[in-house]
């Protein structure tokens, strides 16, 4: 995966989260823009009561974000693997293994945990077709 | 559909620890030679469910799974209401003793994970004439947090469902759905601040670092059981303990994260077999 194919498979997340009526509920108290960083491509996504309603690209100076998921390209393919090898599966693991950071308002992301962990595991269903 | 009663039987036992009455739930099967089964930190003695209904098993051992004081059944002391939890190595080991001899145990096998399997490595090195064999699962002599477990007792969060959350980062991807969720709905139950309380101890008490050279596993023995997946007590962690342990014996199983007997019952039976057959 480059970073480039980052936005398609978040475009096809956003499609599959949105149907996901558990989800909605789940981020029900979640209206915050959280940016995902792979490399150095910034992408911002702005969630309304649980929906992902705007994705979109960086670079950006004007867009605020509570929290960031910064990763690497390589990193965030093996995340979303089918069968993630250790420290891969989960995004807590990308940070332990020095493959990922989290900025920002941690305890926003903490108190959203589930929401945002069961959005990024999206990626392996897409992934998987 | 033919219901299905279980094997498994619950009562409970009222005892002192550190002088202080508490009213402890344990659930049991079997007969044999008695296994004590401690859980991890904030969960309960639900996680030894599917030990204690394995037939195979309970027609030669005694499993025995207490619930820690505030944890599943068992209530916290009185007065609990106003003191901040915070769980401790001594307050540990007094509540297993305590445990083992209300119920007349005479040198029962001690099987414990995570925060159950740290004391599995201090009793061994405290009172290895008290049992006669240790199985440590996702058990280290120390590691730190790379959490903060603050995050789990605010009035403005629920610390349960919290928990639960990032503790999914320990379960491994094998695990079938329903044990997974299984799994977590005990963090999600369990009681306030019990699960940072839980973490106080587990994530500064570093007693063991350097003291570990001192477990004579001749008088018992030590075998630990970690889970590939399991990033809090990583593989790495558990085979550095093992290795300074003269004797112990450590087992990395495969997909299989931090919760093994409750996550992916299946595949850690053959491997918590292996370490049962260890013991004299």
């Amino acid at each position: 995966m480059t970073p480039q194919q980052v936005f398609p498979r978040l475009q096809e997340m956003q499609a599959s989260h949105n149907d996901r009526p558990h989800l909605a509920r789940l981020g029900a108290l979640f209206s915050e823009t959280v940016l995902l960083e792979v490399d150095t491509v910034e992408h911002y996504l702005t969630f309304e009561k649980g929906k992902l309603v705007l994705l979109a690209e960086g670079p950006s100076r004007k867009t605020p974000w509570r929290f960031a998921l910064r990763t690497d390209a390589d990193a965030l393919d093996r995340f979303w693997s089918a069968l993630p090898e250790p420290g891969f599966h989960d995004i807590f693991g990308l940070v332990k293994l020095n493959r990922g950071r989290i900025d920002g308002d941690i305890l926003c992301l903490v108190k959203n945990l589930r929401f945002f962990k069961e959005f990024m595991a999206l990626g392996r269903q897409e992934a998987a077709g | 559909m033919i219901a299905h009663l279980e094997p498994i039987t619950g009562r409970y036992v009222n005892l002192e620890i550190e002088g202080a009455p508490v009213r402890i739930y344990f659930e049991e099967a079997g007969t044999g030679t008695p296994v004590l089964c401690f859980h991890t930190a904030g969960a309960d003695n639900r996680q030894w469910r599917h030990i204690l209904n394995d037939e195979a098993l309970t027609s030669r051992y005694r499993f025995i799974a207490p619930d820690m004081p505030r944890h599943g059944k068992s209530l916290p002391p009185e007065g609990w209401q106003t003191e901040e939890y915070l769980l401790t190595t001594e307050t540990y080991i007094s509540t297993v003793l305590a445990f083992a001899d209300a119920l007349g145990l005479d040198k029962p096998i001690y099987a414990g994970c995570s925060m159950g399997g740290r004391i599995a490595l201090q009793l061994a090195l405290r009172h290895p004439s008290r049992f006669s064999g240790f199985i440590a699962i996702e058990a280290s002599d120390f590691q730190p947090a790379w959490y903060d477990i603050d995050w789990f007792h605010r009035p403005d969060a629920p610390g349960g469902e919290m928990g639960a959350a990032l503790v999914s980062a320990n379960i491994a991807p094998q695990a079938p759905s329903v044990e997974r969720w299984n799994t977590q709905w005990m963090f999600m139950q369990s009681g306030p601040g019990v699960f940072r309380g839980d973490l106080s101890f587990y994530t500064r008490d570093d007693s063991l670092v350097g003291q570990l050279h001192r477990i004579d596993t001749k008088r018992a023995p030590v075998h630990l059981l970690v889970g590939e997946y399991d990033l809090t007590c990583t593989p790495e962690d558990a085979l550095r303990t093992a290795d300074a342990i003269d004797g112990a014996t450590c087992d990395v199983m495969p997909g299989i994260g931090h919760f093994p007997m409750s996550e992916h019952p299946e595949a850690f039976r053959p491997h918590f077999v292996a370490a049962l057959e260890r013991m004299p």
